[in-house]
């Protein structure tokens, strides 16, 4: 080992320490926020705080089935009260009325500061009349036993307004006194879980808890029952494993067969281990480098990112299987290095649009991908060399190395054919119905048709669609959020009564603003007015004298009672429901007004916008989340465009020959154009997996077609290049092929394009690139025509 | 549900008072013929069940402590076998309650309300005293009340006292009385000494 391989070996060394060091200090993420833009609007942003830890992402349905129905109901209610026993969840639903006598004695206390129907009018002389007038008939009807017992301090019947406001909301039917499906055959809890949805390890444990639980509480003897679990952290819970899952299964075949293959080419256990080096090495430097430039590596820049440098496998590959008895490491390493530098640099020049992308989570792809290239190369070049066993060559090579190129001097024989291939491929996308890309967010969702069945049932059942648009208000405390919120309110009513939409919730019905309660509180009379009004109210009704003593009572210390604020609530059902529609954030308060039955969104929009001076916005989650992910496809297609042209660009100044650039972009071309046909004639719509899986096509292919494309090699030393080729695109189509065979569609998706992909840029190579020997010019010529 | 689930079911209840009140509608004595010598309990429960159909108008009377008068309410009744009914009020103001199967249904000043009954155990007991009564099953009827026949065929009273305590707090008693299986009146006591008592007169109005 010479001086400069060991300065090598002890940069390298202190390079992977340094970048170890990086990575253990590095946040990795996982949410929404690798498809928001820099600067995003402020619905984006609401949309994705909402998506990462909003009270909907903390929602777990849960359905028990399989038993009567009073079995059912005593499981739920076990369930239930053993989940509200655990730190994990904020509250736990099924019906029962838990809290209930809190709730309303908050509501009776504050009767006359939380209704909605208290005006300097409502206790006039003729408004009470009217209010005496019902009562009278109220107590002759299905209240009357409920009105007869609090008529006297609440003639006005606000109690009773009060629970009517709160229980607007549809509800499940009931079941022995929990929640049940219509069909009576499902109980039907509703748990919100403390972590936010987008903290899967917790969300884990919440629904380990809950299966834990079920168990216990479902072990009667009876009938066997069985849960239905639903609910986004759910869902993200449950898509991790089978990645994961997936992921841990098909790499491990892929590794082994790969490893063999190369067991059988090197006979060396440690070579085989060198050439996992530059990739490793390269991986851990992307990771570094984003930590590094962005604070913060998130979990798709992670995977796209290893992906993307998967093309590092094949440097190791190209060095060990052309290194021969007369050919040293170095030897060959000069030989090679212009175009393994070339290709290199072609991809990079692919990827580095990205690092200019509006959203971070393009940019960090773009950065992992430049640097975990260039330190793979880097290692190829400089490290591996002083690593390899003396004497190393790869025997095997040599016995593929005649048919190999056999093959290679008859595919030219193909070029119309392929070229028919070609126009034919280019001509099913254009004819293609309908479009290419996918631009749902939803396309990207790795959950199952038939947990999404189950979600939809059990949604269905608790009466809870799928919160789709809400309206959010910004204010600076939490006092003008409140009032914000009661003036939505009182512009959505006239709306309902349209059939703009069917209800809406919000924080200002649990908890007015203080305004709003001085305002009721100043328009309660005087006791000695009050008694005069009800004394004319009551002439010539039949009610005892007396009886409306405590009524005068209770809103003489009404009106100087002390106002209610949050603390109030404490420990009460209502609390829980403010809590999770009024927040406070970092630059002030937010509440959100979840609206139901939504039919005329541009109304609701053109209304709320009359409201002046406000940080008011409707948010149609759908859409918003769908716009989000299109201008983030949009932009990953145009930059990968842009770096089409900047890979032209560098080919045209590196090889100075218009031909050559050509009859190297020309397999890349057609393995992409054919790749993408089959796709789309597959039935797959295009996604940002697949766009990921053909840049990757065009670094692998690149790579293939400036070999292919070296002049002035010896014949011996092309049947080695050639088929050193042939070997990294077979562990290639090993490693990305088995992929397609995954249920998780991100894999899937990656798995066909770069499979498939792989080998038609290498088919394509072998046919459309000819050594450049001067009786297969004229070909060249037609080719260029 | 989180709140009021008392209230409402108070207010349930109520209700429920209302229909037992119905329930008892003139049934038609023509197609059951009974025997005076062997009557008892089982063979009004039984001619109780032969009955279809029930048209008829009912006159209430409520005495209330709160006030100095009582309440007069009027309106007609209707009931097919085996679980539908139906109480319309006309004066002094229009309301309605529709029971049918275990769905509960009211309409006042344009407000309309629909309820299960099996959701609240007290206004069920209740519901399902009564609809035995009418279907003449005794034994379900037996596991809500305790059960007593008096007087004779052509003028007999059935005294219903609630055997759950949640009932007993609302409740004290119900007479319900008439002729062969007609059903005159129904009267019912409340725990706090208040009382309702309502007259049918069979036929359409």
């Amino acid at each position: 080992m010479n001086s400069t391989a060991r300065w090598a070996l002890g940069v390298w060394f202190t390079f992977l320490l340094v970048c170890g060091l990086i990575i253990s200090r590095t946040e990795f993420t996982t949410d929404m926020s690798a498809f928001l833009p820099r600067s995003p609007s402020p619905a984006q942003k609401v949309l994705v705080e909402q998506l990462r830890d909003g009270v909907v992402s903390r929602l777990i349905l849960i359905g028990l089935e399989g038993g009567t129905p009073a079995t059912l109901a005593q499981t739920s209610k076990s369930l239930a009260a053993q989940l509200r026993k655990e730190p994990e969840f904020i509250s736990v639903n099924n019906g029962e009325s838990v809290g209930a006598e809190k709730d309303r004695d908050f509501l009776w206390r504050n009767r006359y500061l939380l209704s909605p129907a208290i005006t300097a009018e409502h206790f006039s002389a003729p408004t009470l009349r009217t209010s005496l007038e019902d009562d009278l008939q109220l107590l002759g009807s299905p209240a009357g036993a409920l009105v007869k017992r609090i008529l006297p301090a609440d003639p006005s019947g606000e109690l009773i307004r009060l629970i009517d406001q709160l229980q607007g909301q549809t509800k499940p039917a009931m079941h022995d006194g929990v929640w049940f499906a219509k069909d009576g055959k499902r109980a039907l809890l509703v748990a919100q879980t403390t972590a936010p949805g987008y903290d899967i390890d917790a969300q884990q444990r919440a629904v380990m808890l809950i299966q834990r639980a079920f168990t216990q509480a479902s072990n009667t003897g009876a009938a066997p029952q069985h849960m239905l679990v639903s609910g986004p952290g759910v869902f993200s819970v449950r898509a991790r494993d089978s990645i994961k899952g997936d992921a841990m299964r098909i790499s491990l075949i892929a590794t082994t067969l790969i490893a063999l293959m190369l067991l059988a080419l090197y006979r060396s256990p440690r070579v085989l281990v060198l050439g996992l080096l530059p990739v490793a090495s390269g991986a851990l430097a992307g990771v570094a480098a984003v930590s590094l430039g962005f604070g913060s590596v998130h979990g798709i820049t992670l995977g796209f990112g290893a992906t993307l440098i998967g093309e590092g496998v094949d440097y190791a590959i190209y060095l060990f299987t052309q290194i021969t008895p007369a050919r040293t490491p170095q030897t060959t390493l000069a030989r090679i290095w212009p175009t393994l530098r070339l290709g290199v640099l072609t991809s990079i020049c692919g990827f580095s649009a990205m690092l200019f992308s509006g959203f971070p989570g393009l940019a960090q792809l773009g950065l992992f991908s430049i640097a975990g290239l260039i330190v793979a190369v880097a290692v190829t070049r400089w490290v591996l060399p002083a690593m390899l066993p003396r004497g190393f060559t790869a025997q095997m090579v040599g016995a593929f190395a005649p048919s190999v190129m056999s093959l290679v001097q008859r595919a030219p024989r193909l070029r119309y054919l392929s070229l028919l291939v070609v126009i034919l491929a280019l001509a099913s996308i254009i004819a293609h119905r309908g479009p290419i890309w996918n631009k749902q967010l939803g396309s990207l969702s790795p959950i199952s048709k038939q947990d999404q069945g189950v979600d939809e049932q059990l949604r269905r059942d608790i009466g809870a669609p799928d919160v789709r648009y809400l309206i959010v208000v910004n204010a600076q405390d939490e006092e003008r959020t409140l009032q914000a919120s009661e003036k939505i309110g009182a512009l959505l009513q006239p709306l309902i009564a349209q059939g703009a939409l069917e209800t809406f919730d919000s924080p200002a019905i649990y908890l007015p603003s203080q305004a709003l309660q001085r305002e009721r509180q100043t328009a309660l009379p005087a006791p000695g007015t009050l008694r005069e009004n009800m004394q004319q109210a009551l002439s010539g009704l039949p009610f005892q004298s007396d009886l409306f003593e405590p009524f005068l009572r209770d809103v003489a210390v009404a009106k100087t009672q002390p106002l209610q604020d949050r603390r109030n609530l404490q420990g009460t059902n209502l609390a829980l429901k403010l809590d999770s529609l009024l927040v406070k954030h970092t630059q002030g308060w937010m509440a959100m007004l979840p609206l139901r039955g939504v039919t005329q969104a541009q109304i609701i929009a053109a209304e709320i916008a009359k409201l002046p001076g406000q940080q008011i916005v409707l948010l149609d989650i759908k859409r918003e989340a769908d716009r989000l992910y299109q201008t983030y496809l949009r932009d990953a297609i145009m930059l990968s465009l842009l770096g089409a042209i900047a890979i032209v660009l560098l080919l045209a100044v590196s090889l100075r020959s218009p031909r050559r650039v050509l009859r190297v972009l020309m397999p890349l071309a057609a393995a992409v154009i054919t790749v993408t046909a089959l796709l789309t004639a597959g039935g797959h719509q295009l996604t940002i997996f697949h766009l990921v899986g053909l840049l990757l096509v065009v670094a692998i292919g690149s790579n293939y077609a400036l070999f292919f494309d070296r002049q002035g090699d010896s014949g011996h030393d092309r049947e080695r290049m050639l088929t050193s080729l042939l070997f990294a695109n077979l562990s290639t189509v090993i490693g990305f092929g088995l992929l397609s065979f995954s249920h998780a569609p991100v894999l899937q998706a990656i798995g066909i394009t770069v499979g498939g992909g792989a080998i038609l840029s290498l088919v394509f190579s072998a046919i459309l690139i000819l050594p450049s020997a001067p009786e297969k010019t004229s070909l060249d010529r037609t080719l260029l025509r | 549900m989180i709140f009021g689930d008392k209230l409402l079911a108070r207010c349930l209840l109520s209700c429920v008072l209302f229909f037992a009140l119905s329930m008892g509608a003139s049934a038609h004595a023509d197609s059951v013929s009974v025997s005076a010598a062997k009557w008892d309990l089982g063979q009004l429960m039984q001619s109780l069940a032969q009955v279809k159909n029930i048209q008829g108008q009912f006159v209430e009377r409520k005495y209330l402590s709160i006030l100095n008068a009582p309440l007069e309410f009027s309106g007609t009744l209707f009931y097919a076998a085996p679980s539908h009914l139906e109480k319309r009020t006309l004066l002094p103001k229009p309301e309605s309650m529709v029971l049918d199967q275990d769905r509960l249904t009211l309409e006042r000043k344009n407000q309309r309300r629909s309820l299960v009954l099996q959701d609240y155990p007290v206004v069920w007991a209740f519901v399902e005293g009564i609809r035995s009564t009418l279907a003449g099953d005794l034994q379900t009827l037996s596991r809500f009340y305790r059960v007593n026949l008096e007087g004779s065929v052509n003028q007999w009273r059935l005294v219903l006292v609630p055997s759950e305590p949640q009932m007993q707090g609302v409740v004290s008693e119900i007479y319900i009385s008439g002729s062969k299986n007609r059903v005159a009146s129904i009267e019912i006591l409340e725990t706090g000494g208040d009382r309702s008592v309502m007259t049918i007169t069979e036929g359409a109005p």
